[in-house]
This record gives structure tokens, sequence and C-alpha cells, in this order.
């Protein structure tokens, strides 16, 4: 467990084996499996569609997984009942994209925060120190916690959220999205916040996000998700300078860089088609009908992540 | 033009003056609320009821467009493609009634049909006789965008205004739709302006680029210019903002604060509340344009002499 651990230690807070999430005969998650280290960020990057929402989603309990197991902390959380689920609840906490669709609009911003903390049973004399805290942590004051979420930018509003998320001090937090529907400018306030609180705190994430070049700069390892499996899965620099998977490659060849010599001088490999529907994936490897390299037998092969050396995992055999 | 709305009267674009050249393709990048998206539609006269044009001029090919027939000119001379192809493609009609449509509303010499079909096929929705018969929801969000640009560039106009038309789709696709954008550009030699927040897709596509905030024009020249000359203290923040390719690790530098509210414009220089660099008389006083080239000016105090 990790009280016991020893500094330095590499302590596994998160372990997901052979995760599997279908609605009906959707396959949005198809078995996936990946651990996160306790303090290191973990990025979740794919195109609409992959599954790695629903993957987040999941490992809440958000969802109930259809196959595989989630352990947290050395502990099988997979089949906990509600009740049971709400001391781990405190420790994995989740940010959204939308932070117009995330806040209530009749609660205040304090009264938010505070909801939290009333499930969780912390003391009410404690709450509204607390709550004065959490608002100065994510860079607003406490004056603004009886305002409106209406009142607030978007930024402030996902400022509200992340301080929401903290009020449990969560362990893990899930950031679904989180800066996505925020200006540029914007972005960069949030994603320096992340990693202060990071720092400070200790925290641990699961960033989800389909911003390849802001997921390259929060995290310290990538999954790569493709119709709801992983394809591939290294540290962040490794992953980004050389990848090994076609669709990896393709995808990292897509973004735009806002560099116009660099922009123009770059060989891109525009991948045809889109994404197929998780409803009927194709067979075998289910990149295969898109896939640059594809040969006739990728039809039929099973893949499977492999390890390529230095914790590089890919789940192409042809690399 | 403002938009006059139950809160007050939004400026959402305040004084601002651009040119397209033919062949060219003009960027405009800003962030919500920068007045880049109220820019075209006020050009293309689809301001809304609420909009107003409260002065200034438009001319297209050397004519006023207030003495334009505007039926005449959307989308025969210039058209227009929009962020969501979901919601701006009508669902109960099919898309050759949609791709047919502007062709016989502008009177085209030739087979409508054929035309559309040969459109259809220019942006790679195959086979196109068959397809032509179906629905926008039988059709993936990208197909819906290659159906778009058919429908705007069918009667072959001189101008086309891009509002974000990649935004709601995945990279690759994105990929694919910039890559297509390009190619009919070159064969047909449109002029097209593009509206976007994505700098990325800026310095790929853009000959120009038009920095705006909060309404106006913060600085505009060639997009080597733009990137690798930057004048305006805004253009530097956005710049900065994004992770640097060559040092994707390093600290990101955001600017502070929050975008500024239209319905209470400061008197001065919009930026002035975010700027690193803002002198008192940003705050009162609009500065004036400082022209570095003949392509590149911005808008700033800093480079006047002798203010403080």
């Amino acid at each position: 467990m990790l009280a016991g651990a020893k500094r330095g230690e590499v302590i596994m807070l998160l372990k997901v084996e052979n995760l599997k999430k279908y609605f009906g005969n959707i396959r949005s998650v198809d078995g996936v499996s990946f651990s996160i280290q306790k303090g290191e960020t973990l990025g979740l990057v794919g195109e609409s569609g992959c599954g790695k929402t629903t993957t987040g989603r999941t490992i809440i309990k958000l969802y109930e997984p259809t196959e595989g197991r989630i352990i947290y902390g050395g502990q099988d959380i997979t089949s906990l009942t509600p009740d049971e689920m709400l001391s781990f609840r405190k420790k994995i906490q989740m940010i959204f994209q939308d932070p117009y669709a995330s806040l209530n609009p009749r609660m205040t911003a304090g009264d938010i925060i505070r909801e939290a903390m009333i499930i969780h049973r912390i003391p009410r004399d404690e709450q509204q120190d607390r709550v004065n805290h959490l608002l100065r942590l994510v860079g607003l004051n406490s004056e603004q916690a009886g305002r409106y979420p209406h009142e607030f930018s978007g930024g402030q509003r996902q400022r509200i959220g992340i301080a929401r998320a903290l009020a449990v001090e969560p362990e893990l937090i899930i950031c679904d999205e989180p800066i996505s529907a925020l200006d540029v400018s914007i972005q960069a306030q949030i994603v320096n916040m992340l990693e202060d609180l990071q720092h400070e705190l200790g925290l641990t994430y699961l960033f989800i996000a389909h911003d390849l070049s802001m997921v390259r700069h929060i995290s310290s390892r990538v999954a790569v998700m493709y119709l709801g499996r992983i394809v591939e899965l290294a540290e962040s620099e490794e992953l980004y300078a050389s990848p090994k998977h076609p669709y990896t490659v393709s995808l990292l060849s897509s973004i735009p860089i806002p560099d116009p010599d660099k922009s123009d001088s770059r060989e891109t490999t525009a991948l045809q088609g889109e994404i197929p529907s998780a409803l009927n994936p194709p067979s075998g490897c289910t990149f295969h009908t898109r896939c640059p390299k594809a040969k006739p037998e990728c039809s039929m092969l099973k893949t499977q992540l492999a390890d390529t050396g230095n914790g590089h995992f890919c789940a192409c055999p042809f690399v | 033009m403002s938009f006059f709305t139950s809160a007050g009267e939004v400026k959402a674009v305040n004084d601002v003056s651009f040119h397209v050249g033919k062949g060219e393709v003009l960027g405009i990048v800003g962030e919500s609320g920068s007045g880049k998206s109220a820019a075209v539609l006020s050009v293309m006269g689809l301001k809304g009821s609420a909009g107003k044009i409260t002065g200034g001029s438009i001319l297209f090919d050397g004519q006023d467009m207030n003495s334009l027939n505007m039926r005449d000119i959307r989308g025969r001379r210039i058209s227009m493609i929009f962020q969501d192809p979901m919601t701006s493609l009508n669902p109960v009609l099919s898309v050759k009634y949609q791709l047919e449509e502007s062709l016989r509303r502008h009177h085209w010499k030739g087979d409508i049909h054929a035309r559309a079909l040969e459109m259809l096929e220019r942006v790679g929705i195959v086979p196109a006789s068959e397809r032509i018969m179906q629905y926008p929801h039988e059709f993936s969000g990208g197909q819906r965008q290659r159906i778009m640009i058919a429908m705007a560039m069918i009667c072959e106009p001189e101008l086309l205004i891009a509002d974000e038309p990649t935004t709601a789709l995945d990279v690759t696709v994105q990929a694919q739709i910039l890559d297509l954008m390009k190619a009919l550009q070159k064969d047909s030699g449109m002029s097209v302006i593009l509206i976007t927040h994505d700098l990325g897709v800026i310095a790929g596509m853009a000959d120009r680029i038009l920095v705006m905030y909060g309404g106006q024009v913060m600085e505009q020249g060639t997009r080597r210019e733009i990137f690798y000359s930057t004048a305006h203290p805004y253009t530097q923040g956005l710049l900065r903002s994004v992770p640097n390719p060559d040092s994707p690790k390093e600290r990101l530098i955001p600017i502070e604060g929050q975008p500024p509210d239209l319905l209470n414009p400061p008197e001065g220089c919009p930026y002035v509340k975010r700027c690193p660099e803002a002198m008192r008389i940003c705050l009162h006083r609009k500065p004036e344009n400082i022209s570095l080239s003949d392509t590149h000016s911005y808008s700033c105090w800093l480079g006047q002499k002798g203010v403080k």
C-alpha cells in the first residue's frame, strides 16, 4: 500500500487491466491496459470516438465496466458498490471539458466547491475556510465565492471546476479535455496552474485531450488510442521524437505547426478516410483500413501492445 | 459594426480596415469575442436583426457593396463556409438539392446536374452519382465539410470566406480539408478569407495575417512578418502561450487576465488590461497605426516616439 512506500520508489497508483466498456454493440473501450505512477501525468490522446473519455469515466466508475479490472492503490475497485466507492471517489476526482455545462448555474461558486465537502462529510466549521483557501489556490479570491457561474469567464469557470475537484483532497485527477473549450491565451494559464498544483500537492493526472502539442508539454508519458484500443504508449519525448505506430506517425504529422517555415518544409502523410464506427470496427488490426503501410495479413492480425524496449509499447508488429 | 442587445451596445468591430488581393489568402486570427467573425459577416451582409453597421464602407471589385444587391452576390461571387457542418446543411434536403440550389438561383449556364456531380467528385465524395442522392446525416463530419466546400465553390466565386472551417474536425481530417482547400484555391485562383483561432492552421495557410483583439486590428502583415518580426505585445503574447515545438517542456507564458468586456470596452487600447507593457496613455487614447513596411503595421503606443 501507499503508506509503506519508501522515498524515490515508484508507486503504482492506478492500474487498468484489459478494461472494456460496451454500450450495446458499440465497443467504446475494447481492452485497454495501462498504469499510472504516483506524481506523474499520463496523457491519453486520440480522435473523437476513440474511447478516451469513456476510459476516463469508466475508471472513476461513472460507467460500470463491461470487463477488466481497475486497481487503485493495490485494491481492486472494479466491483465495489456505490457506497464502497464513495471513499475512492474522494481520492479520484474529475475535471470536465465544458466549463459552461459542468457547473450548476443556480449555485454560487462557493456552494459548488462546498457541495463535495458535504458529500464527503467534511466538518461544517472547516468548510468556509477551505472554500476560501481553494479559491485562492486556483487564482480567484474569496469575495468571488458568492457569485454565480454566469458572472465568470470561461477560464475562471474552469478554475472553479478545478477548485471543486481539489475540495476533497484527491490523489488522482482525471482531466477530460480541460482546456479545449478555452481561448489560446487562457489555455496556458490553466495548464501552468495544473502544473503548479501538481507540484505543490503531489497530484497525479490522467490528462485526456486531442491537442497533441499541449499533451506533449504536460505529460510524462503518453498513450495513443484508436477505436477503443491503445496503439502506442511511451515516454512523452520518445513518442514525439520517434513514433512507431503508423497511426501515431500520421497523427503527429497532422498537427499544424505555428511556424511558417517549419510548416512549409515538413512532409505530411495525410491519412485517408475517417475513423470507422465503433459499432462495426474493422477486423484484425482496426487501423488497417486507413493505414498507409497496411499488408494483406493486417485484416486478420490479432494486435497487442508489445514492449519494444525502454518502456515504449506499440501494437503494430511491423515496426 | 455593433450589436444592439438588451444589455446595451456591443461594439463587435470597431474601426477595422483591411483588404484582400486577388488570389490571396488572408488569415484573420483572434480569440472568442475578438470580432473576427462579425467583421466578415458584415462583409456578407449577414449581420442579423440586432447587428448594425455604424460606419465605414466595404468595396468589392471596386464597387461599394451598399449599391450591390447582396442576394446576387452571395453564393455567386462571394460565398462562405462555416464552422459547424452539422448545423449549416439542411437535414431534410438531399445533397443534390442543396448543391443545385445555388446554381439555379444564379442561373448557371450549362448542365446543372453535371456541374453538381463534378464538384462533389472534386471534393472527394465518391461515387458522386450515388452519394449525391443522400442526405446530410448519411455523411461523416469531414464529408459534410467537403459538401459545404463543394456548395460554396459550385458557382466559381471570386472570394471564399471560411469561418473556422476545421475547428469541429479531428486533426487528421483537418489536415485533409486544409489540403483540399489549398488545392482548390490554387486551381481556381480565388481569394480566401480564412478565420481561425489556430495559430498552426494560419501559419500553414495564409499569405497575409490580420490579428484581431477586442473588435480591433492589433497587427497585420505577411505571415513571415507576423511570426518572425512580431510587433504587437498581444501577438507576441499569443505566440508565446502555445508550447514551443523545439522545447516542449518549457513553462508556458500565458497572457494574464481575462478577455475584454465588449459592453464596457476600455477607452483606449482594448488590450490595455492584459498588456505587460501598458502605459498610462494606453488607458485613455486609442493608439495610432504604425507602419513598419508596405505590408506590416500595428496599433500600439509603444512604437510612438516620446510617449509615456
